[in-house]
């Protein structure tokens, strides 16, 4: 242990960057060996997550009822440190956009960081061109509002406040401002799916919205959605990861209360 | 001859986009690990460049504003005259911004028009959690029923009159507040950094390829 501690401290890395280092470097193979056996295996069995289920089904809904759906990926953008949660958010849109399309409704997409605004722009004309009518995708449908949050939320509130939509999906990075939209689409009866990371905002969205994607839950979009083959990898080295966490930290219990 | 240019033209676009993710990425994760001068200069480079690259990412987000309120102006939407106003205060910012953005135009809009709006907005909130709170209330389910459960087992074991009703309840309160809320962020909290980390890991291996607008061939 010694010896592994003078090494890392030869070359520089720290005590977090070396924790952060043994977290991330089993991730390479073992994603890698993963996405290979499901490939040859088929996809392994999920659990049910029913926000999922309810992406789906709202989908539909909005749908029959003729109106569009809101997405919104936080206010979080590319770049920053809730980059992955704005990914998340993206993978979600890949999903609604295609879904929507089908129908001849293009979904309303609001940023509040302009890193994503032609991220959002690029998954939906790539949607537009999968359903066959790349001619028939309108820019204008993914709207930059403002990079202040405050000012994000009223735009989106006025957007789930008019009845242009039937249903509100937001997955991302949100703060405090997440209850001034979310409240303006309980009370006008849309439905709502949404998730983000933060544990001080799940109570706002469980307590304000129909399915609430709690934390890691919003990383397995890909998977669940999209059934991407290295989304479903990742998620089962996510799984083993955490069964190896979990191992450590009882063991650490143990040998710390026995010593 | 035609064939064999659009195949290379096809492979370039997707490779190499992924190639400089590839790269960039890997440099910054070297960078974050080892404290080498050289790879930490250029680590510094390329996140100061961001910078750069959000500035413009600014400007489309000013001209995506832009056409949506003038094509709502064009259209008369409903609501079209508050588009009107948007745009005109757009416009008036930035030309009173040309000076310098502390300017004392741009200081004046900002301090009585900007942040006394803001602050209203924000106050606002304080109502929203009363009807979210009253909404989150409500008996939908077994988890919602523990939900309220606890919340008012936290809500009044935290106020003086807790005591009166029970010398348990702060107790109880403390206990839910420690142990199992406690435990509960912090598996989100692990949850959440291995699903960090594997976002991160499939972009950097080339699996997800958020930027090169291609499809992903791992489906």
């Amino acid at each position: 242990m010694d010896f592994l501690a003078a090494v890392f401290r030869d070359l520089g890395i720290g005590q977090s960057q070396a924790l952060m280092f043994a977290l991330l470097l089993p991730f390479f193979p073992l994603l890698l060996i993963t996405n290979r056996r499901i490939r040859e295996r088929g996809r392994p069995q999920l659990r049910s997550i029913p926000g999922y289920h309810a992406v789906q089904e709202y989908l539909g809904r909005a749908a029959e009822s003729g109106r569009r759906v809101h997405v919104s990926m936080g206010t979080g953008g590319i770049g920053t440190s809730v980059t992955a949660e704005s990914l998340a958010g993206l993978t979600v849109l890949e999903h609604i956009a295609a879904h929507a399309l089908a129908t001849g409704l293009e979904p309303v997409v609001t940023v509040s960081d302009p890193s994503l605004l032609p991220v959002a722009q690029d998954v939906v004309q790539k949607a537009c061109v999968s359903q066959g009518y790349p001619e028939g995708h309108d820019p204008a449908c993914v709207r930059f509002i403002s990079s202040d949050k405050v000012a994000y939320a009223a735009g989106v509130g006025d957007i789930l406040g008019h009845g242009q939509v039937a249903a509100n999906v937001m997955v991302g990075s949100f703060g405090d401002e997440f209850l001034l939209m979310s409240e303006v689409g309980a009370r006008n009866g849309l439905v709502q799916v949404v998730g983000t990371t933060s544990p001080q905002i799940l109570p706002f969205m469980y307590a304000s919205a129909d399915q609430t994607l709690i934390g890691e839950e919003i990383f397995a979009a890909g998977a669940y959605l999209l059934g991407k083959t290295s989304h479903l990898a990742s998620l089962v080295t996510q799984d083993w990861l955490r069964t190896a966490i979990i191992f450590t930290i009882v063991v650490g219990i143990l040998v710390r209360s026995l010593a | 001859m035609r064939r064999l240019a659009q195949a290379i033209s096809v492979g370039l676009r997707r490779s190499v986009p992924m190639a400089l993710a590839i790269a960039i990425g890997a440099l910054m994760l070297v960078d974050f690990f080892f404290d080498e001068p050289h790879i930490n200069a250029l680590g510094s480079f390329f996140v100061e460049s961001v910078v750069i690259v959000v500035a413009f990412a600014m400007l489309l987000g000013l001209v995506n504003v832009l056409v949506v309120h003038f094509r709502r102006i064009w259209k008369r939407e409903e609501g079209w005259y508050y588009s009107i106003a948007l745009v005109s205060i757009a416009l008036i910012v930035v030309i009173a911004g040309i000076p310098g953005a502390d300017s004392r135009v741009v200081t004046w809009i900002f301090d009585n028009v900007q942040f006394p709006l803001q602050a209203a907005t924000f106050s606002l909130l304080a109502f929203f959690v009363a009807t979210a709170a009253y909404r989150g209330l409500r008996l939908r389910s077994w988890e919602s029923v523990a939900f309220v459960v606890t919340a008012v087992v936290v809500l009044v074991g935290q106020v003086p009159v807790g005591r009166y009703v029970s010398d348990l309840l702060p107790q109880i309160k403390d206990w839910i507040l420690n142990v199992p809320s406690t435990a509960g962020m912090r598996g989100i909290i692990i949850g959440v950094a291995l699903g960090t980390i594997a976002t991160g890991v499939r972009v950097l291996t080339g699996f997800d390829r958020p930027y090169s607008g291609e499809e992903d061939s791992t489906r």
